[in-house]
């Protein structure tokens, strides 16, 4: 065997096939990969300390960009770190509308990853079709919030609109419709050749490593481990709501796209029963002057489900209308620095996109 | 109490083998306070015996006022459904911190991020000194003295107009002669 | 006959609406907003209408989209980004991010403006802008390329040396080769 000889290679930041503004510097030998580190940053803006500047409240206009692909579960972990600390009550209506909120948001990530794996691997169809029909998902949220990407619209009290019975029958309208697209996207995806060659065996995750690298999330539940924060920790009504959490054996690309195909029904499933069981009542459960908003003295910690896996605040306030401190954690600041140092030697070089894609790695969410 | 069993449990067990205070905050929730020294030991035994493997977050706080930093890592038993939070403070001065990345392998993003907002260093950390920042030669930038509207008017350019923008009210106001009316006053920034 | 005032216009007009019609936008996506690229590459609003499409590294590209804020980080990268850009070159600053800051204003790591350290063309404003919105000002851009307007490689080479000098303001350890055009 020839050995051949060890080139440093920079991926990153400006290339086509990372999910977003990183680098990964590579050792690599031949076509595969002996070392690699990454290197995050580039889209650093400081946001804890910025949100230390703002109120309670302005700080949800930062808190959404935290992680762009889906912005939502971010404001629902601060706002129930913030309940928590003020002992406010969110009415049920109110809980009902931001499940309904979160899984649209779970939704239209979901249709992001299908373009993002299937385009690393080069379907570029399936992406045409998905983030085209992603943009009905878009429209009900300008519906609702006014805007299509950020939506501030979950505040610590509850929600700041109500849904109406006119959204209510689109957003099921919509659900029909995207039921029926799975099935293509599935095709295209899952029954192609390409596709199941390259993701089977790629990128796996070991099983009995995988709690201690940080790993959770899909990537968790594709390695065999039932891990959902919506059932070990439910917030909201999601205790009241009947859903499965799917898992797959085997770690690798594959298992993670079983993982996710599944979960995109899932999501389907909860929206129309929390639409079906909404109560009528109260949406919002007022703060009283949003400037001079003083939130008691505390700590806490909430966590969520998102897309790439568990998300969790923590919250300091030391009695003042601003945060002390808030510090996010979301799944990517493992997935995207730990877990792809660990799992990328061995791997080809022009495999690291589409492992990249397959780990729910956002630099934004990484380096804040 | 009855529903606190669980966490009054892991308390007990906690507080039995090391010489810790602490308490349960709601279900679900437990915290203790140790020393900076105790720190290690305890996670390791709450890791190894306890069931709690997974790192599920760990952060500083300033407090510029008590001249200490507070370091927290929180913990997760996926079969006891609990987070335990250890909680320690340490002092402003020349602060170090144990390094626990051989616990958990992921712990070491953690600290290099600390190391690098705060300036706390972990001795025998591996990686970069660089995280998020590059060339950065300030005061790390999380500390609560450091100024970063100060940093930036100095750093940047800055477009004029922008400190119009105050009050968005008053500013439309001014430009199309009106009033601005009562109720929303009391909605006013400046005061 | 070819070096005929009127001649060289009908040349001009000619290449300048070849340009505008094949507008390569580098995919690198700085900030935020990068998130929208996708929608209004996609089917329902399809830049590729207007011949706006996507390449993937900077010699093949004619338009540098800056998506919103720049950490300082990235803002040497999109400096080196640039100067590798073939002429004629141009850059669109989408996004408030770009053009006063944002709500970033008081950020120790983000620039509150970008034409101070690359000539900017066109500004998108918003936060963040629409697929229509990006539409529009890559229409706005295709305007001023067919007028002649759009030479802001040429005004990057004349006035390097303030562009430098605001680059290295920032940019504290300026250890790049020395683009030689
Ligand atoms: S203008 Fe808004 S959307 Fe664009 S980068 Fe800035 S914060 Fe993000």
């Amino acid at each position: 065997m020839i050995r051949e000889k060890e080139t440093t290679l920079y991926l990153g930041p400006q290339h086509p096939g990372i999910t977003g503004n990183m680098m990964v510097k590579l050792k690599v030998q031949g076509d595969t990969v002996v070392k690699a580190t990454t290197h995050v940053g580039y889209l650093h803006r400081a946001f804890e300390k910025l949100i230390e500047q703002r109120n309670w409240l302005n700080a949800f206009t930062l808190l959404c960009r935290f992680c762009v692909p889906e912005p939502d579960p971010m404001e629902l972990t601060y706002a129930r770190a913030v309940e928590e600390l003020d002992n406010r009550e969110v009415p049920e209506r109110a809980q009902y509308i931001r499940v309904i909120v979160m899984e649209l948001a779970r939704l239209q990530s979901f249709m992001l990853w299908y373009a993002g794996q299937a385009g690393s691997a080069g379907l570029y169809t399936l992406g045409q079709w998905s983030v085209g029909d992603r943009n009905y998902i878009l429209d009900l949220f300008e519906e609702l919030t006014g805007g299509r990407i950020y939506h501030m619209y979950i505040w610590p009290g509850g929600v700041r609109r109500d849904v109406t019975d006119t959204w209510k029958d689109k957003v099921l309208k919509t659900m029909d419709y995207l039921e029926k697209r799975q099935d293509d996207y599935n095709q295209l995806m899952f029954d192609n050749t390409i596709f199941q060659k390259r993701a089977k065996g790629v990128g796996i995750v070991p099983k009995d490593k995988a709690i201690e690298w940080g790993v959770v999330g899909p990537p968790l539940r594709g390695v065999g481990i039932k891990s959902d924060v919506r059932i070990d920790e439910p917030y909201e009504v999601y205790d009241k709501l009947d859903f499965e959490v799917p898992t797959a054996e085997g770690g690798d690309i594959w298992a993670r796209a079983l993982v996710r195909k599944e979960e995109f029904r899932q999501s389907i499933s909860i929206i129309r029963q929390a639409i079906e069981k909404m109560p009528k009542g109260d949406y919002y459960n007022k703060v009283p002057n949003p400037m001079k908003w003083v939130v008691p003295e505390g700590q806490a910690w909430a966590k969520t489900e998102s897309v790439r896996g568990e998300i969790g605040f923590y919250v300091v306030s030391n009695g003042t209308n601003k945060p002390y401190r808030v510090h996010a954690k979301g799944a990517a600041y493992t997935h995207g620095v730990t877990v792809l140092e660990k799992i990328l030697p061995g791997q080809n070089i022009a495999d690291i996109s589409f492992i990249m894609n397959s780990l729910g790695v956002c630099p934004p969410e990484i380096e804040r | 109490m009855t529903e606190l069993i669980k966490e009054q449990h892991l308390l007990d067990s906690l507080t039995s083998a090391f010489k810790i205070k602490g308490r349960v905050i709601r279900d679900r929730r437990v915290e203790v306070f140790a020393d900076k020294k105790m720190v290690s030991g305890i996670l390791l035994f709450a890791k190894k015996q306890l069931g709690f493997i997974h790192l599920a977050h760990m952060t500083c706080i300033d407090w510029i006022d008590e001249n200490k930093f507070e370091l927290i890592y929180t913990i997760w038993s996926p079969i006891e459904k609990i987070h335990l939070f250890v909680k320690t403070k340490i002092e402003r001065e020349n602060p170090e911190m144990e390094n626990i990345d051989s616990i958990w392998d992921q712990a070491n993003t953690y600290e290099r991020e600390i190391r690098e907002m705060f300036g706390i260093q972990f001795p025998g950390l591996i990686g970069e000194q660089d995280f998020a920042l590059e060339d950065w030669d300030e005061m790390p930038p999380m500390r609560k003295d450091f100024d970063t509207k100060k940093y930036a008017l100095e750093t940047y350019y800055q477009r004029p107009g922008r400190e119009d923008a105050k009050d968005v009210r008053e500013t439309i106001s001014e430009r199309s002669g009106t009033k601005v009316p009562d109720f929303a006053k009391k909605y006013s920034r400046e005061k | 006959m070819i070096n005929d005032k009127d001649s060289q216009k009908i040349v001009d007009y000619i290449q300048n609406f070849a340009r505008k019609q094949s507008l390569f936008v580098m995919a690198y996506g700085t900030g935020c907003g990068a998130i929208e690229i996708p929608a209004t590459m996609t089917s329902r609003y399809d830049a590729e209408r207007f011949g706006i499409r996507g390449a993937a590294t900077p010699r093949q590209a004619d338009v540098l989209l800056i998506t919103g804020y720049l950490a300082t980080k990235t803002l040497k990268r999109v400096i080196r980004v640039y100067e590798q850009m073939q002429e004629p070159k141009y850059v669109i600053g989408f996004g408030s991010c770009t053009i006063n800051g944002g709500m970033y204003f008081d950020s120790y790591n983000t620039i509150n403006a970008l034409e101070q350290y690359i000539p900017v063309d066109v500004y998108i404003n918003g936060c963040m802008p629409r697929p229509e919105s990006v539409i529009s000002g890559f229409v706005k851009l295709q305007e001023l390329i067919q007028q002649g307007k759009a030479d802001n490689g040429k005004k990057y080479r004349e006035n390097l040396e303030w562009y430098r000098t605001n680059q290295k303001k920032i940019i504290k350890n300026w250890k790049m080769p020395d683009y030689n055009w």
